[in-house]
């Protein structure tokens, strides 16, 4: 026997069909551009299936032809030979003005107009559908609700007077304003600094969970791939696909060298990302209420190992940490204002790795999970995490041992 | 006669001229805003169009005065229309220069983003474009305003209504002591309108741009 590649991967799609999905919304099929006087085509013949509803992710190193794969979709960029398929129609020869209207599109410089509000930012697509003008300023609300921004705040100012983080959401809320089933995304995050993109990112995967649109979104970074795919495709040079696969499936079983040098070290790492806080057990930590006396506090502390109680308020919303010495020199003062703040807390759809970032940097040592209201749900702690890590391994493993019973039920047949 | 006495003396016919001299000018930065946009908006996007014409709307500025106003005779008579062309003629090149700046600084991620949500060609440049270009456009309207009110005086050798008069008649008096008054007040009234059609403009360029950009 000879061994041809570091991983064999019995499993692994290196095909652009999407196994086992549901309906497919997007199908490239034999797609290609080739630019003048360019020795190679910057896209090669690619055939790709993209599922309903799924967030389907490009991913590869800078020039191997992600972003052109995607702007030919909505014809940015014009093919040179093969067809898209959009919901069972060949659109590359349609009226690229239309089309661009059934397709949300979001770019990394997010690409607001400055001279127009933030109402008539997210009009734009509506207008050009010829939307009634109430049904127009219906939607606008709406949007701005859905992405988090109080619309009577935010409708009326301009782009130059938003943060970042807030012109993103802009940019999603127009992206979706014509109801598009189909949305593009360039590497919607990448001018965002890290921390806000982590929130952003959960964000839209809490509004991708509602609105399920087909979405064909561009990145170079491994880790926001793990993070927000369905399915990731790798792609090299002259956008081929290296592996078209689950996250799970990618880091557990990497088609070939390109896929497993493109994921990198820290595999298991990675998986933290594939992992979300709400489908934990999570820990139950002591907890009092605001308005309890020290006596009830005591014996809340006695009555478990952890040495800190968390108080909260009316709604279950974490206010502080406090432990008995606190009480002691708290001198009877009220429960919020002694010790600690509670400064580490997560939402149910953060990521484990959103997660041990938060609670490696906070006072105990532990990350607090709330709901979206910001009541208590429980704890996460490092126990829970390692702990989650091990079955995942254990899990792994299993799948690849699957895959090697199979190889040699078939070698023996 | 103080030069007091004389504005007092000449009031009429000085506020008379000055309207003539602000319609002349009026009319034609109005002619080369025209034409020197939609020259701008056909040639921004490619470098020899926008070479060629940055290149004869310059020449224009290099034609003297004096010469430009007397080829337009055989052509256009004399009076005002002579003095119309020529001023459009000279005041093409600040507004076509700031034309195609203003509309390739336009970012081009806002560009492709409207593309990106289907706007016509058409759409994003009237909706897009040429509204992100206005201040700077603006600016060149009124660089070339500033220029037509001065070159405008030159106008009377053509018998062209305007301020013009009053410094020719001066040059055709020196030596006497009404030479410096007319010349005075001539440069005078230039200065004047000068000063009003730019505040003119400078409000009527911020009422018409968007607050998002300013």
């Amino acid at each position: 026997m000879t061994a041809t590649t570091s991983t064999p991967a019995p499993s692994a799609n290196t095909s652009g069909s999407a196994g086992g999905a549901g309906p497919i919304m997007i199908k490239l099929e034999g797609l290609g551009k080739q630019y003048p006087k360019e020795p190679k085509p910057a896209v090669d013949n690619l055939t790709l299936e993209i599922p309903e509803g799924e967030i389907v992710i490009l991913v590869g190193p800078s020039g191997c032809g992600k972003t052109t794969t995607m702007k030919m979709i909505n014809r940015i960029i014009e093919p040179t030979s093969g067809q898209i398929i959009l919901d069972g129609e060949d659109v590359t020869r349609a009226d690229p003005d239309q089309l661009r209207r059934k397709i949300g599109y979001v770019i990394q410089q997010i690409g607001l107009f400055p001279h127009m509000t933030i109402a008539e930012n997210i009009a734009t697509v509506p207008k050009l559908l010829g939307w009634e003008k109430k049904k127009i300023d219906a939607r606008i609300d709406e949007l701005l609700e859905t992405v988090s921004m109080a619309p009577e705040t935010y409708r009326n100012r301009y782009p130059k007077q938003l943060s970042g983080g807030q012109r993103q959401r802009v940019g999603v809320a127009r992206a979706l304003s014509g109801d598009p089933a189909v949305m593009l995304m360039d590497e919607p995050f990448g001018a965002i600094d890290p921390i806000t993109r982590d929130r952003l990112q959960n964000e839209f995967l809490r509004l991708q969970a509602e609105v399920r649109k087909t979405i064909v979104f561009v990145t170079h970074d491994i880790d926001e791939a793990i993070k927000m795919g369905d399915r990731i495709a790798i792609l090299q040079e002259g956008s081929r696909i290296a592996q078209y696969d689950t996250p799970e499936q990618i880091l557990t079983a990497p088609a070939n060298d390109f896929v497993s040098d493109f994921i990198g070290r820290g595999a298991s790492l990675k998986r933290l990302n594939l992992s979300r806080v709400r489908d934990m057990n999570l820990t139950q930590w002591p907890t009092v209420s605001i308005g309890d006396d020290p006596a009830r506090v005591l014996d809340a502390l006695r009555a478990s190992d952890k040495g800190f109680a968390l108080v909260l308020d009316e709604q279950r919303r974490p206010r502080r940490w406090v432990s008995a010495p606190d009480l002691q020199r708290g001198d009877n003062r009220p429960l919020d204002q002694i010790g600690l703040p509670p400064d580490a807390t997560v939402e149910p759809q953060a990521t484990l790795n959103d997660a041990l970032n938060e609670l490696i940097t906070a006072n105990y040592s532990v990350a607090i999970v709330v709901d979206a209201s910001g009541a208590y749900q429980g704890i996460v702690d490092i126990d829970s995490i390692t702990e989650a890590i091990r079955t995942m391994r254990t899990d792994a493993r299993a799948r690849a041992r699957v895959g090697l019973e199979a190889d040699d039920a078939a070698q023996v047949g | 006669m103080t030069f007091y006495e004389f504005l007092e003396r000449r009031y009429d016919d000085l506020i008379t001229t000055g309207l003539e001299h602000m319609y002349l000018v009026g009319i034609s930065v109005l002619l080369s805003t025209l034409i020197g946009v939609l020259v701008g908006v056909t040639t921004y996007r490619s470098e020899r169009p926008r070479e060629i014409a940055l290149a004869v709307t310059g020449s224009f500025l290099t034609i003297p005065s004096f010469a430009l106003f007397i080829l337009m005779i055989p052509f256009f008579g004399i009076g005002a229309p002579p003095v119309i062309v020529a001023l459009t003629m000279y005041g093409l090149l600040p507004i076509v220069r700031n034309t195609i700046t203003g509309l390739r600084e336009v970012d081009v991620a806002t560009v492709e983003s409207a593309q990106g949500m289907g706007m016509g060609r058409r759409q994003r440049l009237l909706r897009i474009e040429l509204p992100m270009a206005w201040p700077v456009i603006v600016a060149g309207i009124r660089i070339t305003t500033l220029i037509l009110v001065g070159i405008a005086t030159i106008g009377a050798i053509v018998d062209g209504p305007g301020y013009g008069s009053f410094i020719f008649d001066g040059l055709a008096r020196v030596g006497s002591p009404v030479a410096i008054n007319l010349v005075l007040s001539g440069m005078l009234g230039v200065i004047v309108i000068a000063i009003l059609f730019d505040s003119i403009l400078a409000v009527l360029g911020k009422l018409t741009t968007s607050r998002g950009i300013r």
